[in-house]
């Protein structure tokens, strides 16, 4: 799983180089390159309409540029410095966002340009390495009920270029604004979003559209995110990160919406969801309005904390995909966490045994463990994995690499558990 | 052809002289009720594990105290179209004596008290157990088991139980709780009636908890089809469930309607719903000076005939 920033707000296209060097200072590697940033919803929404007092003594300089929404094919020009400059300091762009309306468009007459936006955002794409490309599903303008046969067509008319330029396709769930509400849109019912994709790949003969999820969106529209995970599975290529208040539109780092010191935003399901799926993808941290808001200079602080919060989510995300990792595993602690441990995930990734620092327990049963010294770690076969069920992780790493155990050592957390039921663990406590 | 326009008895329908409340209805222009049996057993108490005895007493003594509520809407020509049972039925965390108490007291007397007022449809809650489960398949599974304890006296009384979409308050923020899924709650359904050969089970649509949880209403109630028996109808600002008027909620400078009530009466009209349209909109009742109650019913009376015409 990959961590990544979003270069909303981050990257300004013109002078991109402080940007890039303020994205990478924070930890980043790479970034989700926002080609709206060139094509703002705003721009397409008054395309070809003269702007309200324009012409009085605050007029705007002549643009220096032609505007992108009038010359799609300048696109690619537009993005030259900023991808040369994060080929010099090392940062990647692996998935980039095609320009889109905003949802409250009255514009209904852009499907086209939409259409001509996307080909050229899929050739910037392909010159830049670019896996993946955001496309939003049309919307403005389609009869309810004829959501699927509009995309449908759309899509597979872009099907062509981003099979030539080795670019993958991906829908992202929407909502609607219903006079200041958000209703569930497109792709948010996941079954349907799983059939409009493998509907897309079966027609191409290959897998060439995938989701992006939207966390934002899934908040906003009360949706059970583990469930929504979960129906769509593989097809998950890249998740936005982000935090709102669950009611009007936002782009925070994760755990900063709270009410009544309660979060806004159920990252538990969210966790459990990409966890169960194994989620190996993209995962992409918008703050947007963060970035928008935040001093200058304290940009690098939110930067870090930024990529210290992706970091987080890795880890509890890919919890599962490191107990596959190995065939063999012991644990070290024998307290809450390791009971939890075995709660959880005892069945599927049975430990050998557990171990730990009070001499006064080993040999005594723990959840079904037995509980041994930890010199016994010595004697483990060097592909059996450690998996340290205790906050210490630092001081237990550092422990036993120190008596000189070499085997692989991974971090196991209880603060987000597939479940919490307790049957089983009442059953072992009458262990002797 | 709809066939009639309801409202919750709670708030209306006082048990000193049932007579008057049902009178009240039937003169605002209502012709059914959704009996409040779920106000004889407040959530509130079960949700902190101590459950009144209302319920204690046989089934016999309940239909007894009932009587002058049957009578009442019977001399009003009210129908009691639906019946809710008290909620939860399942409390997380609650000891086993209690949850027992729910599913095998009363759950079956409520069963028993809906054929008495010769009700068909009882609405129940799914359980709200897939925080602690992991997944909202293995919550379903709880509920269909309870679910299943009740189905063989529905099937023999005649009775369809409805589930109903729900809502979890999660942190600071309500997210979609068990039923929220059209598609699986149509699968459920006919699996459960086919099981049984009978119509054991359909679904009761909520537009209050749709709204709070985006639920695109003109999609579920299209998919839902000829599963949809009965109504909740509310509105709410989007954030809490507070069981107002429609029409009542706006969020922007234009002043419509912030739920999606186009959305909803479309929703019917593409599954030709002939069911009753019933209001759970008694708070909204205690919001209003006592002297108003009957403006407001009439008032909520003629909402559901403007919902009937548009469908």
């Amino acid at each position: 799983m990959n961590i990544l920033c979003a270069s909303t707000g981050l990257i300004w296209v013109k002078k991109p180089q402080k940007g890039i060097s303020g994205i990478k200072e924070g930890g980043f590697e790479e970034i989700l390159l926002d080609m709206s940033s060139c094509c703002p919803p705003g721009e397409l929404e008054y395309l070809g309409k003269e702007i309200k007092g324009s012409t009085n003594i605050l007029k705007r300089k002549p643009r220096e540029e032609s505007k992108i929404s009038e010359h799609p094919e300048e696109l690619a020009g537009r993005f030259r410095l900023l991808l040369e400059q994060c080929r010099e300091q090392g940062i990647a762009a692996p998935i980039a966002r095609a320009p889109y309306l905003h949802r409250t468009t009255r514009r209904e007459d852009l499907g086209d340009l939409l259409l001509r936006l996307a080909e050229e955002s899929i050739k910037v794409c392909g010159q830049a390495g670019c896996r993946y490309l955001v496309v939003s599903p049309l919307f403005s303008g389609i009869e309810r009920g004829l959501e699927w046969e509009a995309n449908r067509g759309y899509y597979l008319r872009l099907a062509d270029v981003a099979k030539q330029e080795g670019v993958m396709i991906l829908l992202e769930n929407q909502c609607r604004e219903m006079n200041g509400s958000m209703v569930r849109g497109i792709c948010s019912d996941a079954r349907e979003a799983a059939t409009w994709i493998d509907g897309l790949n079966a027609v191409c003969g290959e897998e060439r559209f995938g989701l992006c999820m939207d966390v934002g969106i899934c908040s906003l529209c009360g949706q059970d995110m583990r469930e929504y995970a979960a129906a769509l599975g593989s097809r998950i290529k890249a998740v936005i990160l982000r935090d709102c208040d669950g009611v009007q539109e936002g782009a925070m780092l994760p755990f900063t919406c709270m009410i009544g010191g309660k979060f806004c935003t159920d990252w538990l399901s969210l966790i459990r969801g990409l966890r169960e799926i194994c989620f190996d993808g993209l995962l992409v941290m918008d703050f947007s309005s963060m970035t928008a808001a935040y001093p200058q200079s304290l940009r690098p602080q939110l930067l870090q904390s930024a990529w210290n919060m992706a970091a987080f989510f890795q880890w509890q995300i890919g919890m599962k995909s490191v107990l596959k990792k190995y065939d063999k595993r012991v644990l070290f602690g024998a307290g809450n966490m390791c009971r939890n441990f075995m709660k959880c995930y005892g069945e599927e990734f049975p430990p050998l045994f557990t171990c730990d620092n009070d001499s006064t327990r080993w040999g005594e049963r723990f959840a079904g463990l037995e509980i041994r010294p930890p010199e016994a770690l010595k004697d483990l076969a060097p592909d059996c994995a450690i998996f340290i069920c205790n906050i210490y992780y630092t001081e237990i790493e550092q422990q036993l690499r120190k008596m000189g155990v070499t085997n692989p050592i991974e971090r196991f957390n209880d603060e987000y558990m597939p479940s919490y039921y307790h049957d089983r663990l009442e059953y072992w406590e009458g262990e002797g | 052809m709809m066939t009639g326009i309801g409202v919750q008895t709670h708030n209306v329908v006082k048990d000193e002289d049932p007579r008057v409340g049902f009178g009240m209805l039937k003169e605002a222009g209502f012709t059914c009720a959704d009996f409040s049996l779920n106000g004889y057993l407040p959530n509130t108490l079960l949700y902190q594990s101590q459950p009144n005895s209302f319920f204690d007493r046989p089934l016999q003594e309940l239909e007894d105290f009932f009587a002058p509520h049957r009578q009442g809407a019977e001399a009003a020509g009210i129908k009691i179209h639906q019946m809710h049972m008290p909620y939860p039925v399942h409390v997380p965390g609650a000891t086993e004596e209690v949850n027992d108490y729910l599913r095998r007291q009363v759950a079956p007397k409520s069963m028993g008290l809906c054929h008495y007022f010769g009700c068909r449809y009882m609405v129940v809650h799914g359980f709200k157990l897939s925080y602690y489960l992991g997944s909202e398949e293995a919550e379903w599974r709880e509920t269909e088991a309870f679910l299943e304890s009740l189905a063989p006296y529905a099937k023999e009384a005649g009775i369809t139980i409805c589930i109903e979409n729900l809502y979890e308050s999660r942190g600071g923020r309500i997210k979609e709780g068990p039923c929220c899924d059209a598609g699986k709650a149509v699968e459920r359904i006919e699996r459960m009636n086919d099981r049984y050969g009978a119509e054991v089970l359909g679904f009761c649509f909520d537009t209050g908890h749709a709204n709070l949880v985006g639920i695109d209403m003109e999609k579920f109630l299209t998919r839902l089809g000829s599963h949809l028996k009965v109504l909740h109808i509310h509105d709410n600002d989007g954030i809490r469930d507070l069981h107002q008027i429609p029409y009542t909620f706006t969020k922007t400078r234009e002043n419509r309607a912030s739920t999606d009530w186009g959305g909803f009466l479309k929703g019917l009209r593409n599954i030709g719903y002939e069911g009753v349209l019933s209001f759970e909109t008694s708070p909204s009742l205690s919001s209003f000076p006592e002297e108003m109650k009957a403006d407001v019913l009439t008032f909520i009376a003629r909402i559901g005939r403007h919902f009937a015409k548009e469908i």
